[in-house]
């Protein structure tokens, strides 16, 4: 008797975790976004806020529940199995790289060709759409952009006598000066998955060695040896900190939110992060272009920084492809798309009215964006992953001494192959 | 003179002894000790700054910050119902398993033993998306059910590994004894293996729930709402794509560990003499 009562109960519990569901009103289509804008992520609240107002005014026709997915790397496994399964989110976002972009080759992604018209389309900023384009179609939708300048700490600078760097030359002066006043000059890492800080360095040598084409250049061309050399440099005679090798994005940017380095590079997501861990450092921070390490001066690192996807369900279920093309547009509008750069800092590959942005530094972001000679991608964006993660390996390789700047190029250009 | 001499090396041993048993216990011990001080700190710049010494203000605060942003007790609950259910799952069925792969001849013994527990050297990584596929084709994605399955399933190959070598170290006789006092077939299992095996399944159990409560990524692949997610996905609510709030989320995974460090104290003796079980042999 007591063990089929606890069999009963047993089945009971099972069938109640097998079988329990959300509660869906008849005729609501309801859209799931796996969404990394959650949690502690600067833009959760704004986005929360949007999806609330978005559902409350289609109330019983469209619901748009969010799937909290927090772990970045996490996301970036599930969204990856989802689609080798061929079971598409509704719609979710993505990091546009070399390595994404095999999405474009799913059948079940819309391509957003088909649903934009010209009205829509010349919300953007100029280029971002042919950015987002891949073999003539759009199956990601531009969003989220970033600019990645350096970081000077003024006061750091104002300490050791020393003024903002604007070519190789007179960053060796400073570093020189930094370090004479007990200052750690640079920011570093080779650690994470793609040594973040030292692989924007390296990109803006890149760019301002190579110019506005630089990438295109075949990894045989010597301004990857020279910007490789510069690199080196600022891993040697304490230029940086001594954890820089095998640190991650934590070492970097610590030492910078510490009032320890004065230069350091990231994009305009950080900008709350500094301002509430060291409100100091922020009241001391400039941005501006990185100092010009060859003849092209004023460059950018500027890229694609999360682009949207939605499932292409046109012909299996067009009530839900309506209510995903109503909520793309939803977040797409160039005010709520303002409200969230107001909140998180974050930019946008839509066109608002920066008007009603008050944070200096976040000003200072899009001042220099505007003021940029030419914007580059960053060697992530162009390279596929192989080249990406060798690239942390081989710059700690480097900076211990074991390999040459040329020896570390080929490390890359073997990945490449 | 010879006893003075051998007491003298007996206390040298002593010392070299207790040295080197206080340097694995610092080693074991140290990560906790840090963990649990960091879970104190103020915010992760005072991390940066004061990685070991003792925190200046003691945040008890991070505790109640990482129970209401994780939502930390509904999942304690989940965690809990899961890995309870797949360790039943497991052992209900890996114990009838290990009774015919160890009690019962019969033509291709072996070769079942061998596949099955080969599922150990497989990477778990393979599996993710035959498992999401069979999953959302089952209609159970999104359900703590379809973790409960998985898991217990991922721990087949271990504890049939476990269960069958201890179930073959039980003496022949005693089943034949139970067959002459009329034992059905399935009562020689139930009444006179399985609690002969005590021990295995208390190993089993042990590895099987601590598996369950700390796996990650299938419970990401596999569920997406509150309702069904874990303490694991719990605590990376404390990092985001460019930044994490380290101290809270070093006061979840204090929180975390407690059932672990609970079930392992309680089952220690088992785990240890089933592990040896088989070693010597009379």
């Amino acid at each position: 008797m007591k063990k089929g009562l606890i069999f009963v109960l047993f089945v009971v519990l099972i069938s109640s975790f097998a079988f329990a569901g959300g509660q869906q009103e008849q005729g609501e289509v309801t859209i799931k976004w796996p969404s990394i804008w959650v949690g502690k992520d600067s833009k959760a609240p704004a986005v929360a806020a949007l999806v609330q107002q978005f559902n409350e005014e289609n109330a019983g026709s469209i619901k748009v529940e969010v799937e909290e997915q927090p772990n970045y790397d996490g996301y970036r496994e599930k969204i990856r199995t989802s689609i080798a399964a061929k079971i598409i989110p509704d719609f979710f976002t993505i990091n546009p790289s070399p390595t994404s972009l095999a999405y474009y080759d799913s059948d079940g992604i819309l391509d957003f060709n088909e649903v934009m018209d010209a009205d829509w389309k010349a919300m953007y900023n100029e280029g971002t759409i042919a950015q987002a384009t891949h073999k003539g179609m759009l199956k990601s939708l531009p969003y989220e952009v970033a600019i990645t300048p350096v970081w000077y700490n003024k006061a750091l600078f104002d300490k050791a006598g020393a003024s903002i760097p604007s070519n190789w030359s007179e960053m060796q002066d400073v570093m020189a000066k930094l370090k004479a006043a007990g200052i750690i000059p640079t920011s570093q890492m080779t650690g994470g998955s793609n040594a973040w800080t030292s692989m924007l360095w390296y990109s803006h040598f890149v760019a301002s060695l190579g110019g506005p084409s630089a990438w295109d250049k075949p990894l045989s061309d010597p301004i990857y040896v020279k910007a490789a050399e510069m690199l080196l440099e600022l891993y040697s005679d304490g230029n940086t900190s001594i954890d820089a090798i095998g640190g991650d994005a934590g070492v970097s940017g610590g030492h910078f939110l510490a009032g320890e380095t004065a230069m350091f590079i990231n994009g305009p997501w950080y900008i709350g992060r500094v301002k509430n861990d060291a409100p100091e450092v922020y009241a001391n921070t400039m941005v501006d272009s990185a100092p010009a390490a060859g003849s092209n001066a004023g460059a950018q690192i500027g890229f694609l920084q999360t682009n949207l996807i939605a499932a292409d369900l046109r012909e299996s279920d067009p009530a839900k492809h309506e209510a995903i093309v109503a909520f793309t547009k939803w977040m797409s509008a160039p005010d709520n798309v303002a409200r969230i750069s107001k909140e998180a800092g974050s930019m946008f590959a839509i066109k608002f009215d920066s008007a009603m942005i008050d944070d200096p530094l976040q000003k200072s972001f899009i001042e220099a964006a505007n003021s940029a000679a030419f914007t580059n991608k960053h060697l992530a964006g162009v390279f596929k992953a192989e080249v990406v993660s060798e690239f942390g390996q081989a710059l700690g390789k480097m900076a211990l001494g074991d390999a040459t700047p040329a020896e570390f190029v080929e490390m890359l250009d073997k990945a490449n192959k | 003179m010879v006893s003075n001499k051998n007491a003298a090396v007996t206390t040298l041993q002593n010392i070299l002894k207790w040295i080197f048993l206080g340097f694995f216990l610092f080693i074991s011990l140290y990560p906790l000790l840090w963990l649990f001080l960091a879970s104190f700190k103020g915010t992760n710049l005072d991390l940066q700054t004061n990685p070991f010494g003792l925190p200046e203000i003691w945040h008890f605060e991070n505790y109640a910050d990482a129970m209401a942003t994780a939502k930390l007790g509904s999942l304690f609950f989940h965690s809990i119902l899961v890995a309870g259910f797949a360790v039943v799952v497991n052992l209900a069925v890996t114990s009838m398993g290990a009774f015919i792969l160890s009690r019962v001849e019969f033509r291709g013994r072996e070769v079942i033993y061998t596949m099955v527990t080969a599922g150990v050297l497989i990477p778990i990584i393979s599996f993710m998306v035959p498992y999401f596929t069979v999953i959302r084709v089952l209609g159970l994605y999104d359900r703590l059910l379809a973790l409960i399955i998985v898991y217990s399933a991922i721990n087949i190959p271990v504890s049939i590994f476990l269960l069958t070598n201890f179930m073959g170290g039980i003496p022949q006789e005693l089943e034949e004894a139970a067959i002459i006092d009329g034992c059905r077939f399935h009562q020689r299992f139930t009444k006179v293996i399985l609690p002969l095996t005590q021990s295995g399944l208390a190993t089993a159990g042990t590895l099987c729930f601590i598996y369950a409560w700390n796996e990650f990524i299938m419970a990401l692949l596999l569920t997406s709402s509150e309702s069904s997610r874990t303490i694991q996905l719990g605590i990376r609510f404390f990092t985001s794509q460019f930044q994490t709030d380290y101290t809270s989320m070093y006061a979840a995974i204090v929180l975390s560990i407690i059932p672990s460090v609970i079930i392992y104290t309680l089952f220690n003796e088992k785990i240890v003499s089933s592990m040896t079980a088989g070693a010597v042999k009379g």
